[in-house]
């Protein structure tokens, strides 16, 4: 079990009101394959993505990843944990726009404190790997939303985490290029055996999912 | 490294707002280091002053303006005033003295004189400059027309050991005076001092040269184990319209001008820190709030606290690192301008000793203290970079 969620539950206060993002969230991800989370807007998606990521903190509930209890571990923990085991994709990139290509894929490495050396070699491949040997040198604003994509999964890539999450990743694209963003995921998830959540509404992802769960007002449907 | 790199192309991607920030820090300093330099300058020419007779009792006419001992307006002193003066048990010497500033607008006083005139009896050199040496081939005057002079006027005008020097007196008559020697000293006072005999300097400055008066200041030396204050007291008493100044009380006179300067400089320079710690926080916090997506994409993929705290502090040093460098460079040279303004002293005899104004440990105090002021400013953002929340800054829009 890669993920295991309790009753998890997240509340916003948005002046005097309450409101919920997720409700009693029970979920049991099993490792490898992909897992599509779809839901209209506003449904929870992107908190429920957010708190399994530990980008966020449930307001009640627990959050298990491989068996250890999440919830209640430091910032400092929770940080060695996302740089280790997971990597994020998002729908807007979200790449650093003053580095190039390939110093944003191996800033993860770097962080992990990986020799310059062989950061360079993995992120040249992990770049190869999604189709951009060419555009290494280039920065996030001389790349196409596809290509700034790829760059993304490439950098969710870096660290060889077993957890991929990614927020609506063909969000941003073209229906072309939204395929070619599905095929990869589809593709990493097989080869390097990683399991990859995605928050989305594109039918298509759902389609190539093994498992597929649906979010309503907070609520988990199916 | 790559966190720097980032910085410094953080900052690059941003250049007006840089050029901007590092203007404003470096317009602070150029004022910090020229007021500081200026008055610090100043300050010390006036201590510098007071050791000349440091142990010596100063006699001056009373209602004299006095800084350091040299009077700077007022009285003369008479003969007769002298001769009781050496009359006075305890007292080994008194050598009177004519000192002038550069005045220059009738009765007022320059702020910086450019020069002072000194007269000294012949072979009472001594009492005013010490174990001073004059530069290898110079004399002390041993005529009535000879002169000594400072290094940096002597510099100013070409003049040499044999050089002659026009001057005029008071009735415009014309006395061509010979430079004996100059000065092997870097004592501000004597850098633009002119030394000549009493009488000579008698007969520049008093209309009459016959009156009785024989200057406008006296020295007085006296025996070893007297209190300066003792003799002060004798002075005081034993003669009429004298005030006896003793090396406290000399330095007592200046001391609350001296203090008044150092506390204006210190305000000035607290305000205009307080300004670039306010304008450094401005524009650091707006980068900031620029950039809350990319230090939540940091948070997300990992980055520790340490990486974003480090990046802004290191984007903000580099700012006041830069704009104190720039504003101690111009601040140095403004600092000459404006003393070779006050001074009428060539602005290049300030250059060639630009590190007597603006000295060393004024420019490592300012260095310093900008980059702390500078890494202080930067704290609060970079601390808010850190608490940015990952799941609303990952929404922002740049």
């Amino acid at each position: 079990m890669i993920v295991e969620t309790k009753d998890l539950t997240r509340l916003y206060h948005l002046g005097s009101s309450r409101i919920t993002a997720v409700y009693k969230a029970n979920l049991k991800i099993e490792e490898g394959g992909i897992v599509s989370i779809v839901g209209p807007s506003g449904s929870g998606k992107t908190t429920l993505l957010n708190l399994i990521g530990l980008n966020d903190k449930p307001t009640s509930g627990e959050i298990f990843f491989r068996d250890r209890k999440t919830s209640s571990i430091p910032d400092k923990e929770r940080r060695k944990i996302r740089l280790r085991d997971m990597g994020f994709i998002f729908q807007t990139f979200n790449l650093l726009p003053t580095l190039t290509a390939l110093e944003n894929v191996e800033l993860p490495m770097a962080l992990l404190g990986i020799p310059q050396e062989t950061q360079r070699t993995q992120a040249v491949e992990r770049l190869k790997s999604v189709g951009l040997a060419e555009r290494l040198e280039h920065k996030p604003r001389e790349l196409s939303n596809g290509e700034r994509q790829r760059v993304a999964i490439a950098r969710a890539l870096a660290n060889n985490p077993s957890l991929i999450l990614a927020d609506e990743p063909t969000g941003e694209l073209d229906s072309e290029t939204g395929q070619e963003i599905i095929d990869l995921l589809l593709n990493l998830s097989k080869k390097e055996t990683t399991t990859v959540i995605v928050a989305t509404h594109d039918e298509r992802v759902a389609k190539v999912s093994q498992v597929k769960l649906s979010i309503k007002d907070g609520e988990i449907t199916n | 490294m790559r966190i720097t790199v980032m910085c410094f192309r953080n900052l690059l991607r941003r250049r007006l707002r840089t050029t901007l920030c590092i203007f404003g820090i470096s317009l602070a300093t150029v004022f910090i280091v020229a007021i500081g330099a200026t008055t610090t300058h100043y300050t010390q020419v006036i201590r510098d002053m007071n050791i000349f007779f440091t142990g010596k009792i100063v006699a001056v006419p009373e209602g004299a303006m006095v800084v350091q001992g040299f009077p700077v307006v007022g009285g003369n002193i008479p003969q007769n005033i002298i001769e009781e003066i050496k009359q006075i048990e305890g007292v080994e010497a008194a050598v009177p003295m004519l000192v002038r500033f550069g005045y220059q607008i009738e009765a007022i006083v320059q702020l910086a004189p450019s020069n002072i005139t000194i007269g000294v009896p012949y072979g009472n050199w001594s009492m005013l400059v010490g174990a001073t040496p004059l530069e290898p081939g110079g004399n002390w005057p041993s005529e009535r027309d000879e002169v000594v002079l400072g290094q940096s006027i002597a510099a100013q005008y070409g003049l040499k050991v044999g050089s002659t020097l026009p001057v005029k007196d008071m009735n415009k008559t014309m006395h061509i005076l010979t430079v004996s020697g100059i000065l092997d000293s870097r004592s501000a006072l004597l850098l633009r001092g002119i030394i000549i005999p009493l009488e000579m300097a008698r007969r520049l400055h008093y209309e009459n040269p016959d009156v009785t008066w024989k200057g406008n200041m006296v020295v007085v030396a006296f025996e070893s184990g007297l209190k300066e204050e003792e003799i002060a007291e004798r002075i005081r008493a034993e003669t009429r319209g004298i005030e006896a100044l003793t090396t406290d009380l000399r330095n007592e006179i200046v001391e609350p001008l001296l203090s008044d300067i150092e506390t204006w400089n210190a305000g000035i320079t607290s305000v205009l820190y307080a300004l670039s710690m306010v304008l450094i926080t401005l524009v650091a916090m707006i980068n900031i709030s620029e950039r809350r997506r990319d230090f939540a994409t940091l948070d997300a993929i990992g980055a520790p606290k340490r990486t974003v705290l480090r990046m802004v502090v290191t984007e903000i040093l580099f700012i006041g690192l830069i704009g104190s460098i720039i504003g101690i460079v111009v601040g140095s040279f403004s600092a000459v301008l404006f003393a070779s303004q006050y001074t009428n002293i060539p602005l290049s005899l300030f250059l060639s000793n630009i590190f007597e104004i603006v000295t060393p440990w004024l420019i490592v105090r300012v260095l310093v203290s900008t980059v702390a002021v500078a890494t202080l400013a930067g704290l609060v953002p970079a601390l808010a970079a850190t608490r940015i929340n990952i799941a609303e800054g990952l929404r922002s829009e740049y």
